[in-house]
């Protein structure tokens, strides 16, 4: 399979977007956001895959936010997006 | 069709302690009658239901809490919440809504949640907020870390409603 992500700074083509991670996610990661560069029609799912964020796919309790919304794991990701991937929310 | 007129939601966060009661008071510099409801330019309304949620002293393993953290997803979680407000308050049908959340490192005993609701009827202004309180905890991204004997472990989910 090709790789469908980049270093931002060699970026020549397609689209660069910056990652987020929340909470635990950021903890077993250990860091909290990233510039990537992605070829067109990645998503969500692959970004997760691609960077070894764990499990495979997006787990079930993991929700995507694309520009500070709910998304789609599936929503192909465009050029200066924001993409978070969250842990299960805890509020109130 | 009759253009909606919005309804007047306000949506806090705070970084340190927060005194629920002096917001529903209307805050210090509130010279308005009304508290809350007349800082949001309403005259007093018939009904109004209040909840205060307040870190627990009791840690998920029993043990004692020290601290409880909030993380937010800033931008993200006001929209949220001023979003889940809005739907509430029109699905009901109330005149305002006042929600205050806790962000940051907070003590037991410490408010966590005020959620105001203001309407001519009490049947409104308690279902809806009860349905933004339950609203806010699964779609407003806040994430609580609990402190006991020196550790943190992330909450997993919410505390059953009881």
């Amino acid at each position: 399979m090709s790789r469908a992500i980049g270093a931002a700074h060699g970026a020549e083509a397609g689209l660069t977007i910056q990652v987020r991670l929340f909470a635990s996610l950021r903890e077993h990661a250990g860091w909290d956001a990233r510039r990537l560069a992605l070829a067109a029609g990645t998503t969500p799912e692959r970004v997760w895959r691609e960077l070894g964020l764990g499990g495979g796919a997006i787990p079930a309790t993991v929700r995507v936010a694309v520009n500070q919304a709910f998304a789609s794991p599936h929503q192909p990701l465009a050029a200066g997006d924001e993409l978070a991937f969250l842990p299960p929310i805890s509020g109130g | 069709m009759a253009e909606a007129h919005p309804i007047p939601v306000e949506v806090q966060l705070h970084a340190g302690p927060f005194d629920p009661l002096a917001l529903l008071a209307g805050g210090p510099s509130n010279t308005r009658t009304g508290g809350w409801c007349g800082a949001l330019g309403l005259e007093a309304p018939a009904a109004e239901a209040h909840f205060i949620g307040r870190v627990r002293g009791t840690a998920a393993t029993g043990g004692p809490l020290e601290a409880l953290e909030l993380e937010h997803y800033p931008g993200m979680t006001e929209r949220q919440l001023q979003g889940l407000a809005q739907a509430c308050a029109a699905r009901h049908g109330v005149a305002a809504v006042l929600v205050a959340h806790r962000v940051g490192r907070a003590r037991p005993g410490e408010a966590l949640v005020l959620v105001a609701v203001a309407a001519d009827r009490r049947g409104p202004a308690q279902r809806c907020g009860g349905e933004l309180l339950e609203a806010l905890k699964h779609e407003a991204p806040f994430w609580k870390r609990e402190w006991s004997g020196g550790l943190g472990t992330w909450v997993e989910g919410n505390t059953p409603l009881g």
